[in-house]
């Protein structure tokens, strides 16, 4: 598929009620998203601006570079807010809204923490509404490797790992930052001065492509979100180290220095808590039972009635957060709660830096 | 699709107090389905809601035959208040059971070969007392029970009319509580003293329910007495959401409170910091 083509196929989607997103690069300045935040950060960004995932409005502004956008994709699986019911007195009824949404440019990091909510929140019909009526248009190049902690590569048979409908395998431009001996990414001739190879990964991308008009596309079959036979030998490490060798210094000398803001959660594509309340309306006896996102860093995150915390301290606190990712997701679904995807280092306002304690827990 | 976190109105029945603080509730579900009874395994628990109050855990406690929930709740949050205030006749909304991980009842042979010991704090009775009301059909006639219950104070100890019905099933008794007061003959003194005072049943299980602090005392007096890790039984209380394994406020090392438990072994989560 070639640039024109995908500016049609962006077009086509628009005109079949799809709201399209992507990653578009705004000049927005950090300080107008946040204060905080411009305050923190090295000021090359300031100047340059950002990848945000917006709503596509002209083709020409989606940016397939790599880059990783500064948010995720997390909320549009997993909304920051959402209301499961409205209630009347006491009565409550299921709300339930799914808008088509059609993401285009997901790199793999983002991909991969769709596996997790795909898993997570298999048995929900408010997730599985949104999922039905979502379109994935994964894209291949890998953020660079710096801002991978994992260093993850687009290799073939990645894509089979992967959840998407459609997925757009860029083969002029090789991964930024390759390493130097490291055989080339992936030999896709396509030839004809094509810039993207295409797959799909379901039914629903093909008949999509296949009615938009495009038929030279290659089906990759998804066989489950881990690879068979090649365990992980690094996720086996860390969930070895966290349940067979705590050792509590690492937490308690990491909980002197977080001060519990949260944001490495709120930014993190894997981290879906949530608090279930209801909130009352301005109308007499009426309201909603919303679920929102939570923050396992916050005090009453394992607060009971009468006051009691399980996590009463920091140490506790980080240390839960990294035993979700590292072991407890590990042992329900198999592979990690992380996609190495560095945001939450990016956004620490104390500079703890994931890949360091990762080090560390590695080597307790 | 099903919806987990779709409640049935329930209609409160009958209201006794227990307590200064503590009411029993007995609710009927307003809509009964054809064919379906409301069944639960001694151990699990329910979401209880009320629109615009929340929602949260309790342990079912009825007797199981009786076609209706019984809630023993405490006075003690926004919901709970609310419910204090609610008369016979009142609805709330229901969702459950939850839990996977109940008393083991088919894990050992109480009829024949192991007694049932139990220790409990304060509200800790409430999650056993199904099991006690159908003592026989769950464990059998001949199966001794032996229960240590400590309370506050007199007054406040749950369900005290019927313990002398429960003397006929076989199951022994007995009582202290915190402090010294007048009327009070017995045990004065926390839980594991009572372990200082009567011998506990000989070749038994034990089941353990309380405030967390209960534990580490009444594990070291159990370990003392030679039970095995993979013998006793906790109840664990954690802060629930979803109740289903998803939200991840209950979740302690691996497993989750809500979806794994609220009933562990002492095995399974010795090992785990902060579990107890």
């Amino acid at each position: 598929m070639n640039q024109s083509q995908l500016n049609k196929f962006i077009a086509y989607l628009q005109k079949n009620d799809w709201s399209v997103f992507g990653p578009v690069f705004t000049t927005a300045k950090i300080e107008e998203l946040s204060p905080f935040l411009s305050a923190h950060q090295p000021s090359a960004i300031k100047k340059s601006g950002q990848i945000l995932i917006k709503e596509i409005k002209k083709a020409g502004d989606l940016n397939l570079d790599g880059q990783l956008p500064f948010y995720s994709f997390k909320r549009f699986f997993v909304p920051e807010y959402e209301t499961l019911f409205e209630y009347k007195k006491n009565r409550l009824a299921a709300k339930k809204y799914a808008p088509k949404i059609a993401l285009v440019g997901m790199n793999i990091l983002d991909l991969k923490a769709v596996n997790l909510y795909d898993q997570v929140f298999e048995k929900d019909p408010y997730y599985q509404a949104r999922r039905r009526n979502m379109l994935i248009v994964g894209y291949s190049l890998t953020p660079e490797i710096n801002d991978n902690i994992f260093e993850y590569k687009f290799e073939e048979d990645i894509l089979e790992h992967l959840p998407f409908d459609i997925f757009l395998a860029d083969y002029n431009a090789p991964s930024p930052r390759q390493n130097v001996g490291a055989p080339p990414p992936l030999n896709l001739r396509g030839g004809r001065g094509e810039l993207y190879k295409v797959f799909t990964g379901s039914i629903k991308g093909q008949r999509i492509l296949e009615h938009f008009g495009y038929k030279d596309y290659e089906h990759i079959q998804f066989s489950g979100p881990v690879r068979e036979g090649r365990a992980d030998e690094r996720m086996e490490r860390l969930r070895d180290r966290l349940k067979n060798h705590h050792d509590p210094n690492i937490w308690e000398k990491l909980g002197k220095i977080c001060i519990e803001c949260g944001k490495c959660t709120l930014i993190c594509p894997t981290c879906f808590c949530f608090r279930i309340d209801d909130s009352p309306s301005s109308v007499k006896d009426s309201g909603v039972r919303t679920r929102c996102w939570d923050s396992c860093y916050y005090q009453e995150f394992s607060e009971m009635t009468g006051g009691h915390k399980f996590l009463d301290s920091t140490a506790r606190r980080l240390h839960f957060w990294y035993f979700h990712k590292f072991a407890r997701i590990p042992d329900e679904f198999n592979f990690m709660g992380c996609v190495g995807c560095h945001r939450c280092a990016a956004v620490c306002p104390v500079g703890i830096d994931i890949a360091e304690v990762l080090e560390e827990i590695s080597n307790s | 699709m099903h919806n987990p976190y779709e409640t049935q109105p329930a209609k409160i029945t009958f209201i006794s107090r227990q307590t200064a603080n503590i009411k029993l509730f007995r609710f009927e579900f307003v809509q009964k389905v054809p064919g379906h009874k409301f069944i639960f395994k001694p151990g699990q628990f329910i979401e209880l809601s009320i629109p615009g109050f929340g929602e949260a855990p309790f342990a079912p406690c009825n007797d199981l035959g009786a076609g209706y929930i019984e809630l023993c709740i405490r006075n003690v949050g926004k919901l709970t208040a609310k419910l204090h205030k609610m008369k016979i006749g009142d609805i709330v909304n229901i969702r459950g059971p939850y839990g996977n991980g109940a008393w083991p009842l088919d894990k050992y042979n109480f009829k024949t070969q192991k007694n049932l010991f139990i220790a409990v704090g304060g509200l800790g009775l409430v999650p056993l007392r199904t099991l006690l009301l159908g003592k026989d059909k769950f464990l059998g006639k001949d199966s001794k029970v032996q229960i240590f219950y400590g309370a506050k104070a007199p007054e406040e100890m749950l369900f005290r009319h019927e313990y002398s019905r429960w003397k006929k099933h076989n199951i022994q008794i007995e009582l202290t509580v915190d402090k010294e007061c007048v009327g009070w003959n017995k045990c004065v003194g926390l839980v594991p003293i009572l372990f200082d005072k009567h011998e506990v049943i000989q070749n038994s299980v034990a089941f353990l329910c309380g405030p967390p602090i209960m534990y580490k005392y009444v594990l070291d007096k159990l370990k003392k007495l030679g039970f095995a890790d993979e013998d006793i039984y906790l109840s664990l209380e954690r802060r629930m959401h979803c109740g289903i394994g998803v939200c991840q406020h209950c979740a302690v090392g691996s497993y989750y409170t809500c979806k794994d438990g609220p009933v562990f072994s002492w095995a399974q989560i010795k090992d785990i910091p902060g579990a107890i």
